[in-house]
């Protein structure tokens, strides 16, 4: 039985200025399906959104000790998500869900930080998926000029490539295989004026956590030079669970700003295998899966970094193979 | 709360999640003997690195960790995430898994513990 049953699920939409959020937004919400869908958004567009559970946030942020951005801790939807929780709790309103819209500068981060470690929060909503938007026409431009949207592209669950119908296809598909390039674990959609909308909101990355992260072709990442690069490794036989904790633990203390994403299922001798995700600094709860999705039972995981090269997490996790009780090996080209 | 120094502790590290965790009902006092294995497992493979920085780590009643340094200077620490903070502020030293100085210690005492 998932650890999550009793709670509500909160799905992070990110993406950049104009690429699209609030269009796919509205599609989703029309629909009755999404009809209990609380809603928090950080600006109003120009498209009007319509609906009866909606609310706006003025982002304020607290930053706690240590100074790392991702340890952030964001008030404003803190007190949003704990009002809700309260009008839930007093029948007032009926949500099966949550959404949050952020603003298109926001790294996702500091918001999955706020409802994974505030002591009330954390055991009534837990972070579905986090959902990015990428404008087919600008997104290269987008990853070259700002940062945030390779954090944000990282850290997504899935994208969705926004109005492919006025780009070309060479575009789309290069910046498919830039996305790849900075996160293998991700899920791309094309849409057009938020036409997919429902099937991104109905895929949940823990219930399907059968997808496995793509091992990407190294010739495919082009010309883009990135300072962001990602690493697939497995092992060779089930590895000692407490011995990946305490050195993924420590490693994520000494370079969690600079691991972006760590993403994927580890064999650890039992029946299912544990679906390990964290997001910089911060780790959802290890969830501990029934049985395997398919028939490939090796460990899978990877790690996105930027400004540090990934082959030495290898040499890491060579060195303290003895205590994982495995031997951990590159994937280097397409598995799925 | 931890009943023994009043600390409140609100939140459970991911470390300390397993299999019995994840179900809806956890009876007090259940599986007690695995959750103390697991403890050991843990403060033996901290240890593995931390006698490199020159600290020592012990299980405390099975409640918390006692973390120590050579001339006798104690922490004491929740759980595993907390662990690391605390040996960097004893030692005065950046832990790093990466750092090449203690992945060669690691191989090398790996080696001599080979039968």
């Amino acid at each position: 039985m998932s650890i999550n049953q009793r709670k509500k699920p909160v799905t992070i939409v990110s993406g950049f200025l104009g690429s699209g959020k609030t269009t796919l937004l509205t599609k989703v919400l029309q629909s009755e399906v999404m009809r209990n869908t609380a809603i928090f958004v950080n600006e109003f567009g120009k498209v009007g959104l319509d609906h009866h559970l909606l609310q706006r946030l003025d982002e304020s942020t607290v930053l706690l000790g240590g100074g790392c951005v991702c340890c952030t801790r964001r008030v404003d939807l803190l007190s949003g998500l704990q009002s809700l929780l309260d009008r839930i709790q007093r029948n007032e309103v009926n949500v099966d869900r949550v959404i949050i819209e952020t603003t298109g500068l926001a790294d996702p981060s500091p918001i999955l930080f706020t409802v994974l470690t505030d002591p009330v929060l954390q055991h009534h909503y837990y972070i579905d998926q986090v959902v990015v938007t990428v404008d087919t026409v600008n997104g290269h431009f987008h990853l070259d000029q700002q940062p945030e949207s390779i954090k944000q592209i990282s850290a997504a669950d899935q994208v969705v490539l926004t109005k492919v119908d006025i780009a070309d296809e060479e575009t789309v598909k290069s910046l498919k295989a830039r996305i790849v390039g900075l996160n293998p674990t991700v899920l791309i959609h094309e849409s057009v004026y938020g036409d997919l909308a429902l099937d991104v909101f109905s895929y949940h990355p823990g219930i399907q956590a059968g997808r496995r992260p793509v091992a990407i072709d190294r010739m495919t990442e082009e010309q883009h030079i990135e300072d962001t690069k990602s690493i697939s490794i497995t092992f060779d036989r089930p590895i000692d669970w407490h011995a990946f904790g305490v050195w993924l633990s420590m490693l994520l203390y000494a370079n969690g700003e600079k691991i972006l994403r760590v993403k994927g299922l580890l064999d650890v001798g039992e029946d299912g295998p544990v679906s390990l995700n964290g997001v910089q600094h911060i780790i959802h709860p290890p969830e501990h899966l029934e049985g395997w999705p398919d028939w490939d039972h090796r460990s899978h995981i990877v790690f996105i970094c930027r400004n540090l090269d990934p082959e030495e997490i290898l040499v890491s996790l060579k060195a303290f193979q003895q205590s994982l009780g495995a031997v951990p090996r590159q994937l280097n080209f397409q598995t799925v | 709360m931890c009943v023994l120094c009043g600390e409140f502790v609100n939140r459970i590290h991911w470390t300390d999640l397993n299999r019995s965790q994840s179900g809806e009902n956890i009876v007090v006092g259940e599986s007690q003997k695995q959750r103390q294995q697991d403890r050991y497992r843990k403060t033996y493979l901290a240890n593995q690195i931390l006698t490199f920085y020159g600290l020592k780590l012990e299980d405390w009643i099975g409640s918390k960790f006692i973390l120590r340094d050579l001339k006798g200077n104690t922490e004491v620490v929740q759980d595993i995430g907390q662990l690391w903070p605390a040996a960097e502020k004893l030692s005065k030293r950046k832990l790093d898994p990466l750092d090449p100085a203690l992945m060669q210690f690691i191989i090398q005492n790996q080696k001599e513990d080979m039968p």
